[in-house]
This record gives structure tokens, C-alpha cells and sequence, in this order.
């Protein structure tokens, strides 16, 4: 008796201790990501030699003019000071005001990143339901025209680029069929319905690229992990087919396809600039690119800085997630 | 190495395809029966014996547009892939030979270019250097270039710690002379998988940029910008898409293909690069 309590606390240690230590990997690799990532962004200004003098005094700009507003704008300090003071006031979720308006960014950016999260998140849903079905079931009957079927098919969405889906979609679901609206976007506060009819063929456009990768990776995976020892001495020992499933393939096969999920994650934000050029959404994308057009350099960085962070965040989560369901991995395996 | 590839029917297929695909970048603008630019009175009209593919909404020939663009969609492509080489496999072969500092910087830089939302950077940046081809062929270059890094630094590593390495450099080789010698001959098979498959990318990304009229502007015919302008008037002409997203599907297709059959006449070589390689993999290494 006194031996179980020992194992399952020895066990118990040995799994928090795992996750901390992924945890700290994890940390020791997005601390310089986030670092190194804001210092590219914050550079933007200085490589693209664009200032808001030109943007507000035009042609009628004069050089005692320019340094006065430069000035204004603390643009005359050393570069390391203003990345230092504007990396801080982004860390209080101030990013800045506008060179066009004046405006917060903070406050633009705010309502438009909702509907770009909104979209992404459930591209991220589908590609993992739909991906994982795939795979599991292409691993499950593998060899078989099934799988031959489901290989292909991934091929075939594989290559096929997120605006050309987009226009794919727009053209047969709401132009031909006229069953969804193509285009706008309706707030969540406006009824579930409405508001997932909006954004759901933009997210099944972007999310074509992460089912076919998820299916691929989760069928080789998961063939690995029927291959190896332990199955056959499951298999040996008569355990149920589900039973090994669950815990001993699923467990030991699924890490290559989180992997790749953490991975895709940020193709997924980026691919909101093209999406919701499509589909006339005024998110975050359409927000970097017109931003961009116009030269106003502190709201395209304000879009980047937020992309990195929830590109941060979200692989942490994965690989939290991954040390939890595959201990093996906190070790680096 | 490339009569092996044409003997498996898979790359066959790839390099004929992308034979026609060069033919039409390099014969594309001269074969364009009307030009390009200018619109005719004859607005969104259906395929025609005059117009094959139809016209678009300011009576162009689309069929047309689409010979004149394939130069900058295709040249762009492998543009983007020689960039990302040069600036992903050198800094890759060089993390394993130039000390632990480059080491390091060179890893966490590749990282955060990893973790970049790819297209919203490409963009963005593209549009803040001056909206130029130029300027969207460096960015794209430059985000695509981990791929060459990893691939690089991963088979360098092998040769550097493989027994006739260590014995050319005991008998008083440069580490020049070596990477000449030996890292070029490992590198090389996992480098030119990636070169096809970047060039893939590349062109999806291309494609996506001109079909935002970022890097080349309208009215400068490209597919994606062609795909871009039928997309406005989809309601008027619900298959007019299809010929461009054709192109574009078949020439990813293509470029996939060959890919993979440089993995299969490589044999083991390839292998890596058909696994993912976590973010985090490189941490302790």
C-alpha cells in the first residue's frame, strides 16, 4: 500500500517538475522571440526612413519645420530610448497614437482584432476537428482506399492557396447558392446565428492549410506509435483496441500534429490580410495593410506587436499542453 | 540528378509542368494576342473566338493579362527562393563553425522570423519600404529563409561531427576548405527539396501579394492581380476566376512534386524535412 502512495507521488513530482522544466525551455526560446521580434517591428520606422512630417505637412514641408514635429514626436532620441520607452508603453497596452489622426491605435486596433481572432480561432477549430479526423481515421485504416482517398485529398487542399479557397468559396456559397452573406461582418452582440454566418467561410478558407498539414502529421504520427513495442505487448496482453487507441497510440502519436498546430498558428493570423480582403472585413488585417499604404508606421507596428504577442502566447499554451499529454517531450525527445 | 527525377512519373509530371510554366514567363508577354493595358468596348464579356477567356470590367483581354503577368508571378517565385537561400543556408552552414554567439543570435533570430504572422509582415513591411518589386522580394525573402537555415545548419551539423571531418581539420584544413569539400555535398540534396518547395511558397505568396496590390500595383497585369479584378464582379461572371486559379493551383502543384521527387531519388537526405521541427527544438542544441 505504502508503495502505490510513493509511485503516484514520485509520479506526481516527476509531472510538474516536467512541465515547469518545458516551461522554462518554452520561455528560454519566445523571451528573445518577443524581444528580437519588437526590436524588428520597432525598426520598421528607421529602415523605411518614413516620418510623420511628411505625412502632415506634404510638400509644404520646411527642415525647421520637420525636426520641430520630429521633436514633437520624440523621434529625435536615441534609437534605443525610443525603443525602450515604446516597448514599455506597449507592455501597458498603450501602442501609440496614429500618424494620419492622432488617434489611439490601442483603441482602433482593439474592435478590428476581434474579428480577426474570431476568424483565426475558428479556422484553428475546424482544422483541428476536421485535420484530426483525417488523420485518425487514414492512420486507422491505413493502406486501404480510404486512406489513399484522404492522402489525396489533403494533397489537393495543400496547394491550394487561402484567397483562391476564399474566392472559391465567395463564388459557390454566396454569389451562386446566395446561402451565406459575402461580405461585412456582424458583431456576436448581434445574435450567435448572424455573426457565425459571417465569419465562417472566411475561416474555413484559411483553415484548408492546417487540416491537410494536422491530417499528415497525426496519420504518420499515429502509424509511428502502432508500430512500437509497447502496442504489441498491449495487443499481447489482450487489451481492447480502444483502450490502445486512447492511451497508448493517441498519447504517444499526437505530438508531431501539436507541433505543426503551434506552428500554423501564426499563418493563420497573417492570412486575415487576404481573407478579409476578400470578404470585406474591417479586421486587423485590412488595418496593417491600409496602415501600411499610407506610410503610418507607429499603426502597423502597433498590428505586429499584437500579432506577436498572441503568437507568443498561443505556443506557449501548445507546449504546455504538449509536456502534459507527451512527458517525453519536456525532455526534448 | 535531374534524368533520376524525370524517370519517376511523379517529377515527369512536375518538370514538364513547370517547363510550360517557364516557357509561358519567358514567351508569356509576347504571345498576349491585345495588349494588356488597354480596354475595349466590349466590358465583362463571356469567352469569345475574339477573347478566349472573356474581357474584364474595362474591356481588357484577360487571357491577355494573364500571358503579360506570368513574367513577375513566376520570375518572383524564384527570385523569393534564391534570396531566402543565400540569406538562410550561409548564416546556417556558418551557426555550426563561427562560435557559440552567432549560434545562438542566428538561432533565436530564425526563430522569431518563425513566429512572425507571415503574410501580415510581408505586407506590411513590403508596403512600408516603398511598395516596390524589389522591397517584395527582400521581405518575402528574408521571412521564407528559415527553412534554408534549418536545412543548412541541421546537415552541417551531421558532417561536422562525423570522424573524416575531424581528421581533415587534424591534418591542418581550413574550415573553408571544409565546407567546400564535405558540408556543400551533404547540404546540397536537403537544400534544392527546399528550393522547390520554397519556390512553391513563394509563389503562393507572390500571388497573394499581387492579388493585393501590394509590390506590383494595378494596373500591371499579374495573377493575382487578375484574379483580384474578376473578383470584383463575380456576380457578372461566376466561373471567370477559374483560369488564373488554375494556373496557380497547377503551378504549386508542380513545384510540390518535384519536391517530392528530389526526396525520393535523395533517398535518407530528404527525410528531415518532412518532419516538423518544433520551435522549441533548437534550444539546447
Amino acid at each position: 500500500m505504502s508503495t502505490t502512495t510513493t509511485t503516484t507521488h514520485v509520479q506526481g513530482w516527476a509531472r510538474t517538475h516536467g512541465i515547469s522544466r518545458g516551461l522554462g525551455r518554452t520561455l528560454a526560446v519566445f523571451v528573445p522571440v518577443f524581444f528580437l521580434g519588437t526590436f524588428i517591428t520597432f525598426g520598421l520606422r528607421q529602415l523605411s526612413g518614413l516620418s510623420p512630417a511628411h505625412l502632415q505637412l506634404g510638400e509644404s514641408a520646411t527642415p525647421e519645420k520637420v525636426a520641430q514635429l520630429e521633436a514633437q514626436w520624440g523621434l529625435d532620441q536615441p534609437f534605443l530610448t525610443q525603443y525602450w520607452s515604446w516597448l514599455t508603453s506597449v507592455l501597458h497596452g498603450d501602442l501609440g497614437l496614429s500618424w494620419v489622426d492622432g488617434t489611439s491605435i490601442s483603441s482602433a486596433l482593439f474592435g478590428r482584432a476581434i474579428i480577426s481572432l474570431s476568424i483565426a480561432g475558428l479556422a484553428l477549430l475546424i482544422g483541428v476537428t476536421i485535420g484530426f479526423a483525417l488523420g485518425t481515421v487514414a492512420a486507422l485504416w491505413q493502406t486501404t482506399w480510404v486512406d489513399r482517398a484522404i492522402t489525396g485529398f489533403t494533397t489537393v487542399i495543400s496547394v491550394m492557396p487561402s484567397f483562391v479557397v476564399g474566392i472559391a468559396l465567395v463564388a459557390v456559397f454566396a454569389v451562386s447558392l446566395g446561402w451565406f452573406p459575402s461580405a461585412g461582418y456582424v458583431p456576436i452582440s448581434q445574435g450567435v446565428t448572424p455573426w457565425f454566418e459571417h465569419i465562417w467561410l472566411p475561416a474555413l478558407a484559411i483553415s484548408f492549410d492546417t487540416i491537410a498539414d494536422v491530417a499528415r502529421q497525426l496519420r504518420s504520427g499515429l502509424i509511428g506509435a502502432y508500430r512500437e513495442n509497447y502496442v504489441v505487448g498491449a495487443v499481447v496482453r489482450g487489451l481492447g483496441p480502444r483502450r490502445i487507441f486512447f492511451v497508448h497510440v493517441l498519447r504517444n502519436g499526437v505530438g508531431p500534429a501539436l507541433t505543426v498546430l503551434g506552428m500554423k498558428f501564426p499563418n493563420l493570423l497573417g492570412g486575415a490580410v487576404v481573407t478579409e480582403a476578400i470578404f470585406g472585413l474591417a479586421g486587423y488585417g485590412k488595418y496593417a495593410a491600409d496602415s501600411a499604404q499610407r506610410g503610418d508606421v507607429p499603426a502597423v507596428q502597433g498590428v505586429l506587436v499584437v500579432s506577436i504577442v498572441v503568437v507568443v502566447v498561443f505556443n506557449l499554451l501548445v507546449n504546455t499542453a504538449l509536456v502534459k499529454i507527451t512527458p517525453a517531450s519536456a525532455r526534448g525527445v | 540528378m535531374l534524368g533520376r527525377i524525370a524517370r519517376l512519373p511523379s517529377g515527369r509530371l512536375g518538370l514538364v509542368i513547370l517547363l510550360g510554366v517557364l516557357f509561358l514567363a519567358a514567351f508569356g508577354p509576347a504571345l498576349a494576342p491585345y495588349d494588356p493595358l488597354e480596354g475595349g468596348d466590349a466590358v465583362l464579356a463571356g469567352p469569345s473566338s475574339a477573347h478566349w477567356i472573356g474581357t474584364d470590367y474595362l474591356g481588357r483581354d484577360v487571357l491577355s493579362r494573364i500571358l503579360a503577368g506570368s513574367t513577375v508571378s513566376v520570375l518572383g517565385a524564384v527570385q523569393v527562393a534564391l534570396i531566402a537561400l543565400v540569406v538562410g543556408a550561409v548564416p546556417g552552414i556558418l551557426s555550426v563553425y563561427l562560435g557559440r554567439s552567432f549560434e545562438w543570435l542566428s538561432l533565436r533570430l530564425v526563430d522569431t522570423l518563425i513566429a512572425l504572422p507571415f503574410l501580415v509582415f510581408a505586407v506590411a513591411v513590403t508596403a512600408l519600404l516603398g511598395n516596390g518589386i524589389p522591397q517584395a522580394m527582400f521581405t518575402v525573402g528574408v521571412l521564407v529563409s528559415p527553412v534554408f537555415y534549418r536545412v543548412s545548419r541541421a546537415a552541417a551539423l551531421t558532417v561536422s561531427r562525423s570522424q573524416y571531418v575531424e581528421s581533415a581539420l587534424l591534418s591542418g584544413a581550413s574550415v573553408g576548405w571544409v565546407v567546400r569539400k564535405h558540408v556543400w555535398a551533404k547540404v546540397l540534396p536537403p537544400l534544392s527539396i527546399a528550393l522547390a518547395t520554397t519556390m512553391g511558397a513563394g509563389f503562393v505568396v507572390v500571388s497573394s501579394l499581387t492579388f493585393l496590390g501590394i509590390g506590383v500595383q494595378p494596373p500591371a497585369p499579374t495573377w493575382g492581380g487578375v484574379l483580384a479584378s474578376e473578383l470584383m464582379y463575380l456576380s457578372y461572371q461566376p466561373f471567370a476566376p477559374l483560369v488564373p486559379t488554375l494556373l496557380i493551383m497547377v503551378t504549386v502543384w508542380a513545384f510540390n512534386l518535384l519536391a517530392d521527387a528530389i526526396r525520393d531519388v535523395t533517398g535518407d537526405a530528404g527525410r528531415a524535412l518532412s518532419r516538423p521541427a518544433p520551435v522549441a527544438a533548437d534550444a539546447t542544441a
